[in-house]
């Protein structure tokens, strides 16, 4: 057995982790009993007179009991200690306030699929893939085809989601998904026709959480928009039951009578590609695509998704103690146009290295 | 919404149905599909740090089999569970709806997540946790043959980086029987034509098994000889694995 240094396009970033060892110790239990309460108001007063940057240095120089009073405030009144990043339009990531995170795409990143990709936002990686099945279309639309698509969050994504114990957020964002990539016009269900009224395709999108870190929806999107710009439709011919089979290479030169019903249609147009960002509102602040731990403090969110060339395709305001006033939309989606622009040469790159291939 | 219907109608995949046993798998002498010898194993890719919301987690890709495992915990036992003095290991195998080649087929190993269980318990210091439930959850991305010890020593690579006591680290191979042939590491292909397989999970430092399965027809020399074919590449595995582990330690935190 060897060891292998060049895995496949899957896995190419390691996403940067402080590795603290109570961490994880703390998080599942009830920190109150640990820390006592002595301990608690003397971390406020220590706290109380040091200044931002005090905190972020204490953070990187590894001094383990400022480190853990730091982790404990932060534990411990967490509004309060976002809060007084934001004071000074900085986030404990080391964002300004209208930057998303890095975001990184590879394409084809699952074989057993017709199409497919890994989105990754910051730590939030969504994986899309596209299987092709053939359906007798129904009545009412002889000549189109029919995408459904669906979103999991498996166990592994997050300690909050445990088997057989589905996500209360992935059947929102699965509804949320459909709705804007059927709506968008990005595919033209008739080029998914085969024979009309009685064969179509039906593209199945299936869509996987592999770790949650926030912004849950467009990591999504942007993975499902990727997995179907890298779709290859299979080759495929009438047999003799009348049942669409595909053409193998090695079928093709013994019968070659044997007509493809799709030759040339191996690829999807796509018109216009949705794009989204999501914002946290809170007071006059607005945060583009937030963290897990931002979106847990801070409820108020809007959702943008506009199309490639700047049109709005949806908005997406899901209650929250935060109203949202004209202004503050209008700030969202200034924020998503330039986001939409950022997305749109990501994809492009991805799409020209996989050509490259 | 003009493009899902209320009822989905039913639907098929037009991959071509599978043919009758190859006869190339009864001769002595073939080629295997990717062109390594009978006892070849596929070249290892294993990393840690996959899920950054677990406590541990790792990547693994053989070939096209590609798995990620997360652990979390040691965390609270569900309210439900009687007390316990030593900790529990709890584990889960799913597959994503793409990993075979037929959509849905990966509904077919539920039996997987048991015995990943079988396989890591012999191996962890459950005194090291009490009360305590440790999860290790498992999801096969895409199934490319061997996947189960794939998950296993994936999955010990992932216990080993959030931190978890274990005796040693687990690794994990399988041997086909074909006609007159043993193949180590099958691919699906392989398997599917198989007319047995033999898996055995082992701590390689201490020589001890923990997990050892057989299937199909198997004479006792052939066992004989399939066990310490697995039994080696065993051990070149785990040495992939502290590897891989070591590199992690020494790189920069950050």
């Amino acid at each position: 057995m060897t060891s292998h240094s060049q895995p496949s396009v899957l896995w190419q970033r390691r996403s940067t982790r402080r590795y603290n060892p109570f961490l994880g110790f703390f998080s599942d239990y009830h920190l109150g009993l640990f820390v006592g309460l002595s301990l608690f108001y003397s971390l406020e007063v220590v706290l109380g007179n040091k200044t931002l940057k005090k905190m972020v240095s204490a953070n990187v120089s590894g001094d383990l009991s400022s480190e853990m009073e730091v982790d404990a405030f932060r534990r411990l009144f967490p509004l309060r200690y976002h809060e007084r990043f934001l004071l000074d339009s900085i986030r404990p990531d080391a964002r300004p306030l209208g930057r998303a995170r890095d975001t990184s795409l590879a394409l084809g990143a699952v074989a057993s699929a017709d199409g497919s990709a890994l989105a990754k936002i910051g730590c939030t990686t969504m994986l899309a893939a596209v299987k092709m099945e053939v359906m007798t279309p129904p009545k009412e639309s002889p000549d189109e085809g029919s995408i459904a698509i669906e979103f999991y969050m498996p166990p592994i994504c997050s300690p909050l989601v445990r088997p057989g114990r589905p996500a209360e957020e992935a059947p929102v964002v699965s509804k949320q998904l459909s709705d804007t990539i059927l709506s968008s016009g990005m595919i033209n269900l008739k080029e998914l026709s085969l024979v009309s009224g009685k064969a179509a395709w039906m593209a199945y999108l299936d869509i996987y959480c592999l770790d949650a870190d926030g912004s849950l929806f467009d990591a999504a999107l942007l993975a499902a928009v990727a997995a179907f710009s890298h779709l290859r439709i299979p080759v495929v011919s009438l047999n003799e039951e009348g049942r669409v089979v595909v053409v193998s290479e090695e079928n093709e030169e013994g019968k070659s009578e044997k007509e493809p019903v799709n030759k040339g249609k191996r690829k999807l147009t796509l018109s216009s590609l949705p794009f989204s960002l999501t914002c946290i509102l809170h007071k006059n602040y607005i945060l583009a695509d937030p963290t897990a731990e931002e979106e847990s403090i801070m409820e108020t969110l809007v959702t943008v998704v506009l199309d490639s060339s700047g049109q709005l395709v949806s908005l997406y305001k899901p209650g929250g103690p935060v109203l949202a006033y004209a202004s503050a939309v209008q700030d969202c989606i200034a924020l998503t146009r330039q986001r939409v622009k950022e997305l749109k040469s990501i994809l492009n790159e991805a799409i020209s290295d996989m050509e490259v291939d | 919404m003009a493009g899902k219907s209320a009822a989905t109608p039913s639907t098929y995949s037009p991959s071509p149905a599978p043919k009758t046993k190859r006869p190339i798998f009864q001769d002595v002498d073939w080629v295997r599909p990717d062109g390594r010898g009978f006892h070849q194993c596929r070249p290892a890719f294993l990393k840690t740090g996959a899920v950054n919301a677990a406590s541990g987690s790792a990547y693994a890709e053989f070939g096209n089999t590609k798995v990620i495992v997360s652990v979390f915990g040691p965390r609270e036992s569900k309210k439900a569970m009687a007390y316990s003095g030593t900790g529990r290991l709890n584990c889960n195998v799913s597959y994503t709806t793409f990993a075979m080649p037929i959509r849905g087929q990966g509904s077919d190993h539920k039996g997987y997540s048991s015995m990943l269980h079988k396989a890591l318990e012999g191996a962890i210091i459950v005194e090291s946790f009490p009360k305590t439930t440790v999860d290790v959850f498992a999801l096969v991305l895409e199934s490319g043959g061997s996947d189960l010890p794939v998950v296993i020593s994936c999955a010990s690579l992932a216990l080993a980086d959030a931190g978890i006591m274990m005796y040693d680290l687990v690794a994990s191979v399988s041997v086909s029987c074909l006609g007159k042939n043993l193949v180590i590491d099958p691919i699906l292909e392989e398997e599917s034509y198989q007319d047995g397989s033999l898996l055995i999970t082992c701590m390689p430092s201490r020589n001890e098994v923990t997990q050892l399965t057989v299937n199909g027809e198997w004479s006792t020399p052939r066992v004989h000889e399939a066990m310490q074919i697995c039994l080696e590449a065993c051990s070149k595995l785990a040495k992939i694995i502290r590897s891989c582990l070591k590199e992690t330690a020494s790189a920069p935190k950050d």
